[in-house]
Order: structure tokens, then sequence, then C-alpha cells
């Protein structure tokens, strides 16, 4: 598979398909992938894809006020199954225009999360992460464990539906359309069940942690504000001190932000440096839209964005009561 | 060296609770964090450093300076008790250090005065630290870089190892010096070989060090060279590599108050975000990542050395273990030492 997607990016790069082609390579972290960014045909040597390439590189399209999409006329991305959802999502949100943007779809079998990895090594230095078959061997200087794969997979990736692109320019390999999963929104119902005080305590244990470093929001792909609500201090929208109450609020507001954009991609829960449990909030808000509006964000480019229509049919207690 | 048996160390500790408020790294899951501990129990040395740094506890992320009302102003009240910080790496301590030279160092005033940071200053002034020996570095320390070495001592109050059986203490300031005398430890030339065993395994599970003597100088040098858009194009310029190194300081001040009255805080800040140097017209004059990215490196390896004659970074790693897209610093670096300058350098854009 490697061969043929390096050989593929080679071609894109050759026949100038793209004067870009973000991908990822070997880390220098154990287990660990960083963005590639090939110009020319030698860089694409690096190129690897594998279940430690967690980022979702599509967020590089919309950062740092485009500036990638003005120092290049067009940009190939390589993508597994939520990293294209989100491509599609910033053409549905004219964030792009799609012809702008070559789409490489790679075969996806979910990737590793890092906070799970460290909970396999106990806390201690992770010096090798090693896959045979369905069992993934994490290695340090005096231990050796082997587990499950499924046990490092990232949530996102045990609970995806979506584990290939559905849009596209080129695929290597065969794409899946769409997998059966059981428990899709387990995390929230699960925690539903729990008494309003459990909650509550919950959420202020797992927000209070926050070091409001926004590493979340910054490697989010549907985060792309030129200016973010925190950064605005006319009127100032939240405290900047890391209190839980005014974190809570960070966290939450986010949350309603990308209410029917949210990809579950995942890149958020990896990138926080404190482990906050980013996710469930998230599979909250997904879940409400899936149930009131039947959508899911970035499967249908011709969709016009759930929270930007509106339909007569929908329901409409909340003001006609 | 003074020695005392591992069994017998929390009655050490306890004593010195007595007079001190002790912080400590304490086990939270799998993650470690410097505490202010109730009980020696809560102490966990383990092998892993801490994921934030100690610096907070010198210099919390958020600090109120002084409330407010219509007609009065409060200065929250001191620490009754000094500092004493155990079992810090010596990183950290070198760190600690460093923002000692920014917040306890005068600096001259607008009205002429010589100005320290009495916040710092009334934690700092009467701590004591006590540096831990790294027996088992991990593979992201690259404290060699800077002189370092799992077994330095530079800095520390007290300096202490651990074997498989004791912990061995030595006085290394005249502070630690007389606390330790105070102790009670007894003397003990113990086994050099075993400690020396022990320095050698940690020392051989360093990666080999690369020279950054050039490192000033080049950055003098390379303000518009290319290799700047190269090295930062993967940074999503989030705050997390600041707010877990040990020597980033920089902090913003916000007045919270209606009603007539509020208080005014100091917090954290990061040059990686956006709005760390937007001005009030809304002109950014670092308004791209790449500028971002330049400010770090430049203040950490170039204008640091200018104005103190150190690089401000001890090599902990801690910004290579927690970056969302493994930017690490030691590949910057050498990418910087790698470039040859081949244009005409202009001036400062």
């Amino acid at each position: 598979m490697l061969q043929d997607l390096k050989g593929a990016v080679r071609k894109i790069i050759e026949e100038k398909k793209a004067d870009l082609v973000i991908g990822w390579k070997q880390g220098t972290l154990p287990g660990t992938a960083t963005p590639l960014f090939i110009e020319t045909p030698e860089e694409v040597s690096e190129l690897i894809f594998d279940s430690t390439c967690r980022n979702n590189l599509t967020s590089y399209l919309t950062k740092d006020k485009r500036k990638l999409s003005k120092d290049y006329k067009k940009i190939g991305v390589i993508v597994k199954g939520c990293d294209a959802r989100s491509v599609v999502l910033y053409a549905v949100e004219n964030q792009i225009k799609r012809e702008n943007v070559f789409i490489i779809g790679v075969p996806c079998s979910g990737v590793y999360e890092k906070k799970k990895l460290r909970s396999v090594a106990g806390g201690r230095e992770i010096l090798s992460v090693r896959k045979s078959g369905i069992i993934v061997t994490v290695k340090g200087y005096d231990y050796e464990i082997s587990v499950p794969e499924k046990d490092v997979l990232s949530d996102s990736c045990i609970f995806c539906r979506y584990p290939d692109a559905r849009e596209y320019d080129i695929f290597i390999g065969e794409p899946r359309k769409e997998v059966e999963v059981d428990g899709e929104f387990s995390v929230i119902e699960d925690f539903a069940k729990k008494s309003a005080e459990e909650r509550w305590e919950y959420i202020k244990a797992e927000y209070s942690k926050c070091i409001r470093c926004y590493a979340c929001r910054n490697v989010c792909p549907s985060c792309y504000c030129n200016e973010c609500f925190v950064d605005q201090n006319s009127p100032k929208w939240i405290g900047k001190a890391p209190e839980t109450s005014d974190s809570i609020v960070f966290h939450l507001i986010r949350n309603i932000h990308i209410a029917g954009r949210c990809v579950d991609c995942g890149s958020c829960v990896t990138a926080c440096p404190v482990d906050v449990d980013l996710r469930i909030m998230n599979k909250k808000v997904e879940k409400e839209i899936k149930e009131r509006f039947n959508y899911t964000a970035g499967l249908d480019i011709n969709e016009k964005p759930v929270m930007a229509t509106f339909c007569e049919h929908e329901n409409q207690d909340f003001i006609m009561s | 060296m003074l020695k005392i048996k591992k069994e017998n160390i929390n009655t050490m500790i306890e004593m010195l609770m007595k007079d001190f408020l002790v912080y400590a790294p304490v086990k939270d899951g799998v993650r470690t964090a410097f505490k202010a501990i109730s009980s020696p129990d809560e102490i966990s040395l383990g092998s892993v450093k801490s994921e934030k740094s100690p610096k907070e506890i010198f210099f919390p992320q958020s600090e109120v300076l002084f409330e407010y009302s219509k007609d009065s102003v409060t200065v929250p009240e001191k620490n009754e008790k000094p500092y004493l910080l155990w079992g810090v790496r010596n990183c950290d301590v070198k760190s600690i250090r460093m923002l000692d030279k920014v917040f306890g160092n005068a600096h001259q005033s607008p009205d002429n005065s010589m100005f320290k940071d009495p916040y710092w200053k009334q934690r700092y002034d009467s701590s004591v630290i006590f540096n831990f020996a790294c027996n088992q570095p991990l593979t992201t320390c690259f404290c060699n870089w800077f002189g370092g070495d799992p077994f330095d001592e530079t800095g520390s109050d007290v300096f202490f190892i651990e074997t498989e059986t004791d912990f061995l203490f030595k006085g290394v300031s005249e502070k630690g010096i007389a606390l330790l005398n105070k102790s009670g430890l007894k003397e003990d030339a113990g086994d050099d070989n075993a400690v020396q065993k022990i320095r050698e395994e940690a020392q051989a599970r360093m990666q080999p060090a690369s020279d950054i003597t050039p490192l000033f100088e080049k950055l003098s040098k390379i303000w518009d060279a290319p290799v700047w858009t190269k090295v930062a194009s993967k940074c999503v310029n989030c705050g997390a590599c600041a707010f877990i190194c040990p020597t980033c300081h920089c902090f913003d001040v916000s007045d919270e108050g209606k009603n007539g009255k509020g208080r005014r805080v100091r917090l954290w800040d990061a040059c990686m975000f956006p709005i760390f140097t937007c001005e009030a017209s809304g002109h950014n004059p670092r308004g791209n990542s790449t500028q971002r990215v330049k400010q770090r490196v430049m203040h950490k390896f170039n204008y640091f050395m200018d104005n103190y004659g150190i690089h401000l970074c001890t090599g902990c790693g801690r910004c290579i273990a927690v970056c969302p897209v493994n930017f690490d610093i030691r590949e910057v670096i050498k990418e910087i030492l790698k470039y040859e300058i081949k244009d005409k350098v202009t001036a400062d854009v």
C-alpha cells in the first residue's frame, strides 16, 4: 500500500496535479508520525502511512489565515475517512474550492491514541510501538507489553462508521463506503444515565485540568475562525485565567460552535497535553444533530451545512410552545 | 555524602515539613505533577519527569496581584512557610535559576528606580531546592546539549541520589549545607562504585549532543532566511509547548472588575498565540505562524543569550513530548545549524 501511495504522490507532484502534498513521515518519538510537506519527488521517500498517523492534516488548509492556500494554487492532502470529511466540510462552508484540493484517500484501520499507549506502559517511557497482526507491542527499558490492537485505538476509530474517504480524487486501494459499528454514541448514552450531580462533578473535574493552551482548538479542522471568541476583548467573553468556570465556558462554546461540524477525528483528544476528556461533549452535540436533523458532518459535498439551513418539517417545539 | 536508608526517608521529609511547605512530585493516574504535600506518602519520585514543570510553584499560571474596591487596595497575603522543592530534576533547577534572572534581578523602572518582582521574590528567596539525580533519563532529554548531565548538581541547594537501598545527600549551596547539618544525617563514605555505576548507566541513556556553540551567531544572521518557513510549517500555534516549558515566562496582565471593585491578575501568555502581539489598531507585527515560531526560537537561543549570557532552554524535552504535531526543537536547532547562508541578508523587516 505504501509503495502505491508513494508512487501516486510522486506522480501527482511530477505531473503538477498539486504544487504541494501534505502527508506524514516518521516522527521523532516512538509511535508518532509528524506532518510532511512534499514539494519535490525526492521528498516522497520519507512518506509513511500507518496507525501512528494521527494528525488530521486538512487543518493546514485553513490554518494561519489560509496561508498555504495563498502560497500554493493546488494542494494535495492525504486523508483518512475523518480527514476527508473535513475537506468536504471546508467545501460546503466555502473555505476552500473543491477543485483546489487534490484529495488522496488511504485505507484507514484506525490510529493509536497516545493516552492509551501511555496507559499500557503504565506511565513509563515508551521506546517502541510495534504491530504484528492484531497485536500491538509496547516496549520500554525494562518492560514489554502486548495488547490487542483495539485496546490502543482511539475511541474515534473504534466507533468510526466512515474509515475511508468518500470524497477523493484518487484512492489507494478499495474504499469502504460505510462500516457497521455498535454503540456509536455509547459514551454519551452511558454518561446520561448518571445523576446530574455525578455528571457535573465529572465535567468539572475534567475541565479543571485545562491549562488553556488551546491545542485542541488549534488542531481542530473545524476551528478555523480568524479570531476565536476567547481572543476577543471587547466584549471579553471569558476570563483568561484557567479557572474551571471559564474553562468550562470555553469548551462548551467550542462544542456549540462545532455542532454539526465535528467529524470526530480525535485530533483534539490527542493534542490535549493534560488529557481532558474532550470527546464526550463532542459526541453529545453530534448525537443531538443526528437525532434532530439526521445529519452527519462531511458526508455530502452537495448538502448545505446543517446549522445554516432551515426546513419546515424540522422539530419546532422550542418556538411553538 | 550523607546517607539515609530508604525506609527512613519519610522521617526526614516530615522533619522538613515542620519548617517548610514541601512541594514534591505526586502521581495522578499515569501522570506526575508537583504539588504541596500534606504527607510524605504522597510523594512519587519515580523515573519519569513531571508533565508540567515546577515553575508554577514560583510563577503560577494565574496570580492575583491585588484586589481593589472604590476606597481600598488589598495585596494577597504572603505564604507563611518558606517553600521546599523536593525531587526536582537538574533541568528544572536550572530553569528556576534562569527565571530568577528575569524576576529576581533588579531591572530599571521607568522612574529610574530598580525594580524586582515582589511576588516572585517572596516565594523564591526563602526557598530551598532538593535536586534529584536522574537515574533514568528519557529519550526526549537533551540537557547535555546545554552542558548538563543527569547527575549535574549545578544550581541546587541540596543534591540527592537514589541507590538500591539508600538516599545519598550532598549540600551544594550554603543554605543547603546548613540545612543538612541540622538534619542529623550521618556522613558515610558509601559505595562510590555503586554510585558511579548508576551515573554511568544514566549517562549511557543520553542521546549524543549536538554542538550548539555556533547557534547564537547563526541566529543573529538569518532573520530573513527561508529556513524559518521550513521549520515553522507544521507548527499549529497552540501554547502547549510554552505552558509546559520550565523557562517560558511571558505573561499578560488582565483587569477583571465591575461595580467599583475587582482584581488585577497576572497570567501566563505565549508568543505562539496570534493576539500576543496584536496591537490596539488591529495591526499584528507577528501576524503569521512563521514569525511566531521564529520569535520562540530567537528568544530562547538568541535574545536571552544576549541579555543574560545563557540559552533559555535546559533541554528538559517536555515540549517534544507534548507537541501535537511533533515539532521537535532538537530538529529545529539542527535544521538551523545546517542551514547555509547563501543570500544577502537584509535588515529587520
